[in-house]
């Protein structure tokens, strides 16, 4: 049980950073939000590459213990790799959202407050607050509490603009996260009873494959899962994400559903022994496969773009789960493959999927609409942004040289090492199917318009320019060369000996 | 032990009743109060848990009961969150469900 | 780094510093008249850096290698080349504005591949380079944006995307399979023929490059997007791209005696393709299509040659094939330059145009002297014997049929005024080329290791010459059977896949049906629990 390492203060400051900016911005209001909320997630990015760089430096996950109290009865923050690497894609993303607002979420000209523009850049710091507090915690309760903000927070980004359509959509989104919440809850409540704590370091010295275990650990997956709607619990998501604004959009897909797997990830890899997860994990990931095919597939045939990139979220998650039983079958070298592919599939569809969401939401805030149909003219109108599409689903395609590409090589190269050729099947049919909603997305927007469409209006540079840059950085990940990626195999278990 | 059985089966009981209302019920404010009871059920369980914890020779377990008033906080703020979207939603739209298909109405921007 | 090593980095390095500098509006409105420039480094590379020592950038992380043996210089230096000819043509072709400058970022990207896979010493950038030159190609074949050149460029770009995914897992495979962290295709070609998964690898291998080389049934986008193109895309399409089909067969399947069970299987698969691009090629009307069929038909003797070489275990396979494909580089190149220019010139010289087009034609049955006869001379030892030699005879006579049917098809073409005079950037382009593919081969023949040219020729000259007259004959024979014309559609074989379409719909309203029930809120809610239950049994039943 490590007390505080040097360093633990940047985790501290990661947390209050954020939160203290909501608070000042909730109370100073109007433009100064907007002010306070950039230059909150600028020195956050600063902060979450010194966390990277200080965990990669030490070769050690930081630590820092609240109060000086020790688990059971303290609690625990942590930086691993995968809560540091996760840390810094979040603080990307959300520093490109927060530039992309500056043009739409601006307040208007002569109006002290606007209602929309101070919600939003109040809850993008809420949300920045509750991401880290997911990513860093260090105990089951307390990331609970993170998922319940996170939510929140999402939910009243995601109906900005009260459109009656909006409402139902967050209101089924709300109620299936509400039952995802309560099934994690009486999971740690069963936890805690078997055990007497609930910090992931010790659960993961005492728990066995116990009844109590077992069942706690069935429950909080399940609200795990409804939460980051895998299929087939995806009901609420493309509704959701599709009818959000576009920066709400891409934060929803990109990260929120992120935070969820970062916990799942915890009690898998963490918490339970290998033997009932090793079993468990083909179930899960035979969802994602599900989920994969699934969603491309309905992805192709959506006539809405904004339904289309959601649909495709609904897709892209699936790969995250088929990192599970590629981890936990035993093979030292696949696992660690296995490993940085999932997560690199994680970081990499954070940016593409952001990327995708607000240039679709720029495609249609200048048509007018979001028929996949009707996209001719595009291009011609707005390059930047049909170009950011293009690199984005390039990198979800899984197409060299992009960070979906080398994820998914991982991926596959660990399935075949393995020996589970199945989801190396998957894996390529997916990429297939992928292809073919990019296609039609990009074909689409680079026919001529139609001969008595008005000329849609340019959007301005700026936002174009973001979507751009996050495509960029989707697709520069797979330049990295593989060895750089070692800090994400910081202070994960080597789980070699599963029988 | 036996003391805490009829605690546990009064969780186990409301836990159901909950996600029963929160799975079948399709009127906005039913659901609300099924999360509520199911809510109620998964403190009532975090209170045993508490009670057993006392029973094994501590003094008592303060942690599940932190946990409890944690976990009350989030629930309030959850329901509140609900009923505002609820009652937006009938005072906009004059739906009191959520059943139906959601993306039949997306609108064109 | 050795001065050869940075001419491998310059080849590549040059198309892609183009495509950077197109950022800027005034070097992207030149860029069209710069495209000729691109593949000179990878020219210079050819000549002066062949069989030099791999350059292997980062050895303990990246493993980025680049390397050049001497098939694959042979071959870079005729892609170059033709790449070099096409770009000039091209930038007079193609004149300005817009849609050129949209042109030239396509051709940029697809030349980086396609010199790119010559050079790639490892997995991963061979694939980048593959991927490049296959997915690229898309832009420079739906560049006119007519419905057809838009069908033509959709099924090449689903078979290329099939390609790839065949080739990730192949390579997936071929990573597996060496011991040790190394990516580096020399290792894993040496690691290929005991590898557990060894038929699946080849068979994806087969399959991938199989698909870019145009081998029979996964031929069917060729005669579709070559004669979409535009003249220039064309040529180098179906001149430079394919070859990144070839190259890959040739560095993946050793022709060492490993792989001799697959060497019968691609030698057959090879003959098949050969006399079927013929069988489709002479009902066409367009020259362009013939052409196209044409090329579908020679990438099937290639194969041909490569897989009896493979099966006997025959030295210098890879130098004899790699010259084969040298030529066709050229030569068929050559010739889709041609017929952009026989449309517009009228009187004396038209025959400027025709006279070498006919030479060429005629080189790709083996009429003695030409180029193509030192190729065909080339491949003798893997193609000269038994049944194999009789039918390699027959597919020549089946070449010369289809060049002069090519030729009919071209002369054809409404010829302009006796005053029209081509313009001077599409004529010398073409000249030069069709100069290259005459003369070259000769050069190049002792060069490569192949022996005296003259005594190639001289050694059996009625084996040489019986397809040419046989071809011929058949020719003078068929020249009034005007009605078979238009008999097969371009991309013969895609008549059949309508009813894969129409399943492939069907299956998608289902499963849109389907999903829509999952998303009904009981539905999803019983999944949940349903889910939960099924995660615990499952888990306490490992546990017990």
């Amino acid at each position: 049980m490590s007390g505080t390492t040097p360093g633990g203060w940047l985790l501290v400051l990661a947390l209050a950073l954020p939160v203290g900016g909501m608070l000042l911005a909730f109370a100073l209001g109007g433009r100064t939000a907007e002010r306070i909320a950039l230059g909150v997630l600028g020195l956050g990015t600063v902060l979450a590459g010194m966390i990277a760089a200080e965990v990669y430096a030490a070769g050690a996950p930081l630590a820092y213990r609240l109060g000086g109290w020790a688990p059971p009865l303290g609690l625990r923050l942590q930086a691993d790799g995968l809560a540091a690497a996760m840390l810094l894609t979040a603080a990307l993303v959300l520093l490109a959202v927060a530039l992309f607002g500056r043009a739409a979420q601006a307040t208007p000209p002569g109006v002290q407050e606007a209602r929309a523009p101070f919600t939003f850049w109040t809850f993008l710091l809420a949300l920045a607050a509750s991401l880290a507090a997911a990513f860093l915690g260090g105990d089951l309760f307390n990331l609970f509490v993170a998922l319940e903000m996170l939510t929140f927070a999402a939910l009243s980004l995601a109906c900005l603009d009260g459109r009656p359509s909006q409402f139902r959509s967050e209101l089924r989104y709300l109620f299936f996260a509400l039952i995802g919440s309560v099934l994690y809850l009486l999971g740690t409540a069963l936890l805690y009873g078997a055990h007497g704590t609930l910090d992931i370091a010790l659960l993961a010295e005492r728990a066995g494959a116990d009844l109590p275990t077992l069942l706690a650990a069935a429950l909080m997956t399940a609200g795990l899962l409804a939460k980051m709607a895998l299929f087939p619990l995806h009901l609420w998501l493309p509704p959701a994400h599709a009818g959000a604004p576009p920066a709400a959009s891409a934060l929803l897909s990109g990260l929120v559903v992120k935070a969820a797997f970062v916990l799942l990830l915890r009690l898998w890899i963490w918490v339970l022994p290998p033997v009932p997860a090793g079993a468990g994990a083909p179930l899960l990931a035979g969802l994602g496969a599900a989920a994969i095919l699934v969603g491309s597939l309905i992805a192709l045939r959506q006539e809405r773009l904004k339904l289309l990139v959601a649909y495709s979220t609904v897709a892209q998650i699936g790969y995250l789960f088929l990192m599970l039983p590629l981890v936990l079958a035993g093979d030292p070298e696949a696992a660690a493959r296995a490993w940085l592919g999932g997560i690199l599939q994680a970081a990499s569809h954070a940016f593409a999927k952001a990327a995708m969401f607000l240039s679709a939401g720029l495609v249609a805030g200048a048509l007018g609409h979001d028929r996949v149909a009707e996209l001719g003219g595009a291009g011609r109108a707005m390059p930047m942004a049909v170009i950011a599409f293009g690199l984005a689903g390039l990198s979800l395609m899984g197409i060299p040289p992009s960070g979906g590409f080398t994820a998914k090589w991982l991926l596959l190269t660990a399935a075949l090492g393995t020996g589970q050729w199945w989801w190396a099947a998957v894996i390529l049919g997916g990429g297939l199917l992928t292809g073919g909603y990019v296609y039609r997305v990009l074909a689409g927007s680079l026919t001529a318009p139609p001969a008595a469409a008005p000329r849609p209006e340019p959007p301005a540079q700026g936002p174009e320019r973001v979507a751009l840059a996050l495509a960029l950085v989707s697709v520069a990940l797979g330049l990295v060369p593989l060895a750089s990626f070692g800090l994400v195999q910081i202070g994960r278990p080597i789980l070699g000996g599963a029988p | 032990m036996s003391a805490v059985l009829p605690y546990s089966i009064a969780a186990a009981a409301l836990v159901a009743l909950g996600l029963f209302g929160l799975v079948v019920q399709a009127a906005v404010l039913r659901k609300i109060l099924a999360f509520n009871l199911l809510g109620g059920g998964v403190f009532l369980l975090f209170g045993v848990v508490a009670r057993r914890g006392a029973g094994a020779g501590a003094t008592a377990d303060p942690v599940p009961q932190a946990i409890v008033i944690t976990g009350l906080v989030v629930a309030f703020a959850a329901t509140a969150l609900a009923v505002v979207l609820a009652l937006r939603m009938h005072q906009i739209t004059g739906a009191a469900t959520i059943a139906e298909a959601a993306e039949d109405g997306f609108p064109d921007k | 780094m050795t001065g050869a090593q940075a001419l491998l980095v310059a080849a590549i390095a040059a198309p892609v510093l183009l495509l950077a500098a197109c950022l800027w509006d005034g070097a992207r409105r030149r860029m069209p008249g710069l495209l000729w420039l691109a593949p000179l480094p990878g020219l210079a590379a050819a000549l002066l850096a062949a069989d030099t020592t791999p350059l292997v950038l980062d050895a303990a992380r990246l493993r980025f290698t680049l390397a050049l043996d001497a098939p694959s210089a042979l071959l870079l230096g005729a892609a170059a080349l033709l790449w070099s000819a096409a770009g000039a043509y091209a930038s007079r072709y193609m004149g300005r504005g817009p849609g050129a400058e949209r042109f030239a970022l396509w051709w940029l990207i697809t030349l980086s591949g396609s010199l790119g896979v010559f050079v790639a010493g490892d997995l991963a950038s061979f694939y980048l380079a593959f991927a490049a030159v296959s997915l690229a190609a898309f832009g420079l074949i739906v560049q006119d944006g007519t419905p057809r050149a838009r069908r033509a460029g959709e099924v090449t770009l689903l078979l290329a995307v099939m390609g790839e995914i065949c080739l990730l897992l192949a390579f997936a495979l071929l990573a597996e399979a060496v011991q040790g962290p190394s990516l580096a295709i020399a290792d894993a070609v040496a690691a290929l023929p005991g590898s557990p998964a060894r038929g699946l690898a080849v068979g994806l291998l087969v399959a991938g490059f199989g698909l870019k080389a145009g081998l029979v049934p996964l031929h069917v986008w060729l005669p579709l997007a070559h004669p979409a193109a535009p003249m220039p895309a064309s040529a180098v399409l179906s001149g430079a791209i394919v070859k990144a089909g070839i190259i890959g067969l040739l560095r993946f399947l050793p022709a060492d005696g490993a792989l001799s069970d697959w060497g019968g299987i691609l030698a057959g698969i090879g003959l098949l393709t050969a006399f079927w691009g013929v069988g489709c090629g002479i009902v066409q009307a367009n020259p362009k299509t013939v052409l196209a069929y044409s090329t579908v038909s020679q990438m099937g003797v290639t194969v041909a040659a490569l897989g009896m070489g493979m099966a006997m275990a025959a030295p210098g396979t890879g130098m004899a094939v790699a010259f084969y494909a040298t030529h066709h580089v050229l030569a068929k190149g050559a010739l889709f330059l041609a017929v952009g220019l026989a449309a517009g010139s009228g009187g004396w010289r038209r025959w400027l145009v025709l006279l070498p087009a006919l030479i060429l034609a005629l080189g790709f049955g083996g009429l003695p002297g030409t180029g193509g006869a030192l190729a065909k001379a080339a491949v003798k030892p893997q193609l000269g014997e038994g049944l194999v030699g009789l039918l390699a005879g027959l597919s020549a006579a089946g070449s010369t049929l289809l060049m002069l049917h090519f030729m009919r098809r071209l002369i054809a073409l409404e010829a302009g005024g006796t005053a029209d005079r081509p313009a001077r950037g599409l004529l010398l382009p073409w000249l030069g080329l069709a100069a290259a593919a005459l003369l070259l081969p000769w050069a190049l023949y002792g060069a490569a290791g192949l022996g005296d040219p003259w005594e190639a020729l001289g050694k059996d000259p009625v084996a040489a010459l019986w397809p040419v007259l046989l071809g011929a004959a058949l020719a003078a024979g068929l020249a009034r059977q005007d009605r078979w014309l238009g008999a097969v559609p371009e991309g013969d074989l895609l008549l059949l896949t309508g009813k894969a379409r129409r399943l492939g719909a069907a299956c998608g309203a289902v499963a849109v049906r389907a999903e829509a029930l999952l998303r009904a809120w009981p539905i999803a809610g019983l999944a949940l629990m349903a889910l939960l239950l099924a995660l615990f049994g499952v888990m306490l039943a490992a546990a017990a």
